[in-house]
């Protein structure tokens, strides 16, 4: 399997980054749901004040603007239009999978559940007291229980992306303004988005994320057009570096601080708690200032994401969706059993090894049969003889 | 015997044996004081609660309140008068016999730090306590409230219970090992903690020691008849009112 995928020839037009820190965003998301892990502490919200979430949305939107702006450049806005619409169709059908996956989890946990001490609280999982209005209200992305929140997000985005698409095709701006604004309205006015059950809202607000994936849409639209991008990672290349260190130096501050109080954490008092859901301004600020760094320091095709260690991470990144459906359904089984049996350092060690070895050990195997399908049927027949017959 | 006697041994009988079942459910409504055991470290950082010293030392009355969810009211248990506040009250008035001390309790079950929050005018401040002890976390944890919102909401009622000279110690969430697995409570626990860290509020780790005791299977509700469920909770409650007696004493100098 490996021999082959090694064979095949990379994409040239591709770039590595996107799909390489989207991997990497993969097993923060992985690492980050599993409760009281230790590794937390080495994923990518421990360097600044945003988390995979962030780079996982941002690389959405540009990917999104350099796939179906090509698209829309070559075959016309209706085609472009349908396309999207199926890949948000996917993300549904996915949404639904990890539904089911709570449902699973959440119905074996009740059945076997005998402590009165959590009856009545637990009566608040609201899929367990009125699973009808549960059901339809997953299917209508209004119940997020958790990590079933980024999905919906995600549909979202795709939905409203075909306008977004012709806006861009004018002008950035004609896109960024209007997205801009809603951003502000929200940091302004606190405006939620009410999700089901009643009084609780959806975890990222569509009206606020929706202001980063089309920032990753302008800048991805950027990349294909000019050199405007380069010249923006020029001039904001110090500020960057400023802001970055400065978020660096604090966040590193409140994890020391949280390990042995004698180190202040600084700046926390002020600073915390930086509000997720609306996508505060410092988490905006703190991830483009790791962008502008990541895209100055690491080229488009920078040796390092060939090797064989980078190599699994770009190929998650390839499939992310599958990855990340994969990567929550892994984080599950591993949180119920450090719960079942123990929370100690080797088990963890093995959930964390094990679990990111196989949505690795998948991606390779996803890329490997993609690669197959897209061959000519002779030459992918040659191979599979050459290879000794597997499969 | 005589017909008299006949017609009074009924009753006679039955206040008996009322008497007794009362006696034995208080009874082992009590934890054992061995069973409450938990490392020292695990509560020793020590509370500050100046105003509730103050009045302590002046043996003037003192008034607590309890807000908080089921486990306040001592759903579980089946009676305020097995829930943990309750329990409290009684080992501070053993402590401090100078000052008369109330406890009031307003659990109220299923209620977000928001909805606590908004009942601080007519259920905490109406009591003019000097203490609050605030039970938060379980309902956000449950439905997945954002953290951040549930943090600020614990500053903006903290502020609020300080600016009216009022102590704090915040009861974090309950372990159970099943809960535990489909709820993700870390992030509540950090950011309860954290809040208590930054504003110098005691946050009593009810969690950890639920978890202590399920790890050492003190209290075990695995292999106990649905019956008995309820003793087993009212002294876990039991425990949990004297860990906080505790704490409460030893921030009165």
């Amino acid at each position: 399997m490996t021999s082959i995928s090694a064979q095949t020839p990379p994409v040239p037009s591709r770039d590595l980054r996107l799909d390489f820190f989207r991997g990497l965003a993969l097993v923060c998301i992985f690492i980050d749901h599993i409760p009281e892990n230790y590794l937390n502490y080495f994923t990518i919200s421990s360097i600044g004040f945003f988390d995979a979430a962030e780079v996982f949305i941002f690389i959405s939107g540009f990917t999104a603007s350099l796939v179906y702006g090509r698209t829309l450049a070559v075959r016309g806005p209706l085609i472009a239009t349908v396309q999207v619409l199926r890949r948000a169709w996917q993300l549904y059908v996915a949404h639904i999978f990890l539904f089911v996956i709570f449902i699973a989890e959440v119905s074996y946990t009740v059945k076997t559940f005998n402590n009165p001490m959590y009856n009545e609280e637990m009566g608040v999982g609201d899929f367990l007291e009125h699973p009808h209005i549960a059901v339809i209200q997953a299917m209508l992305l209004q119940f997020q229980p958790t990590f079933l929140d980024i999905l919906p997000l995600y549909i979202v985005m795709l939905l409203i992306f075909p306008v977004v698409l012709a806006c861009l095709r004018r002008h950035p701006l004609v896109a960024l303004i209007p997205s801009a604004l809603i951003y502000l309205e929200v940091q302004i006015f606190n405006v939620d988005m009410p999700a089901y059950p009643a009084g609780s809202v959806w975890t990222f607000n569509p009206l606020a994320w929706q202001f980063l994936f089309v920032l990753g849409a302008v800048l991805g639209q950027a990349e294909t057009r000019s050199n405007g991008r380069a010249r923006l990672v020029e001039i904001a290349y110090w500020p960057a570096l400023a802001v970055a260190g400065l978020a660096l130096a604090i966040r590193l501050s409140w994890t020391f601080h949280g390990i042995w109080e004698a180190v202040p954490a600084l700046f926390q008092r002020q600073l915390w708690p930086i509000n997720k859901g609306n996508l505060s301004p410092i988490r905006l600020v703190s991830f483009f200032a790791i962008v502008m760094l990541a895209a100055r320091w690491v080229s488009p095709r920078a040796r390092f994401m060939r090797t064989a260690v980078a190599r699994p991470l770009v190929l998650c990144g390839r499939h992310s969706l599958e990855i990340f459906c994969l990567s929550i359904l892994l984080s599950v089984l591993g949180h119920f059993l450090m719960s079942e049996i123990n929370t100690g350092f080797s088990m963890q060690l093995v959930i964390n090894v094990v679990g990111i070895s196989v949505m690795c050990l998948t991606a390779g195997l996803l890329d490997w049969y993609r690669a197959v399908q897209r061959m000519p049927v002779t030459t992918a027949r040659a191979i599979n003889e050459g290879s000794g017959g597997e499969g | 015997m005589t017909t008299w006697g006949r017609l009074l041994a009924g009753p006679i009988m039955a206040a008996l044996a009322g008497l007794a079942v009362t006696v034995a459910a208080e009874g082992s409504a009590r934890a054992d004081p061995d069973e409450c055991a938990t490392p020292p470290e695990m509560t020793d950082a020590d509370a500050k609660l100046p105003h509730l010293a103050e009045r302590l030392n002046a043996h003037q009355p003192v008034s607590i309140v309890a807000i908080g969810g089921a486990s306040t009211i001592g759903e579980a248990a089946g009676s305020p008068n097995l829930s943990y506040p309750h329990r409290l009250g009684q080992d501070l008035t053993q402590d401090f016999p100078d000052s008369p001390i109330t406890v009031t309790n307003k659990g109220k079950p299923r209620q977000s730090a928001k909805q606590m929050f908004e009942r601080f005018a007519t259920d905490v401040f109406a009591q003019n306590p000097v203490l609050v002890v605030w039970e938060v976390g379980i309902t956000d944890a449950v439905r997945g409230t954002d953290v951040d919102d549930f943090a600020a909401t614990l500053q903006n009622g903290l502020e609020e219970l300080k600016n009216r000279a009022i102590d704090t110690v915040f009861v974090d969430m309950q372990f159970s090992r099943s809960s535990a697995t489909v709820i993700n409570f870390e992030g509540y626990l950090k950011a309860l903690h954290r809040v208590g860290d930054l504003a110098d509020a005691y946050v009593f780790p009810r969690f950890e020691v639920m978890r202590y005791w399920s790890e050492q299977n003190v209290f075990n509700f695995d292999d106990v008849a649905a019956q008995d469920r309820s003793q087993l909770a009212a002294r876990v409650y039991d425990c949990l009112g004297r860990k906080l007696a505790e704490i409460i004493r030893r921030a009165v100098p």
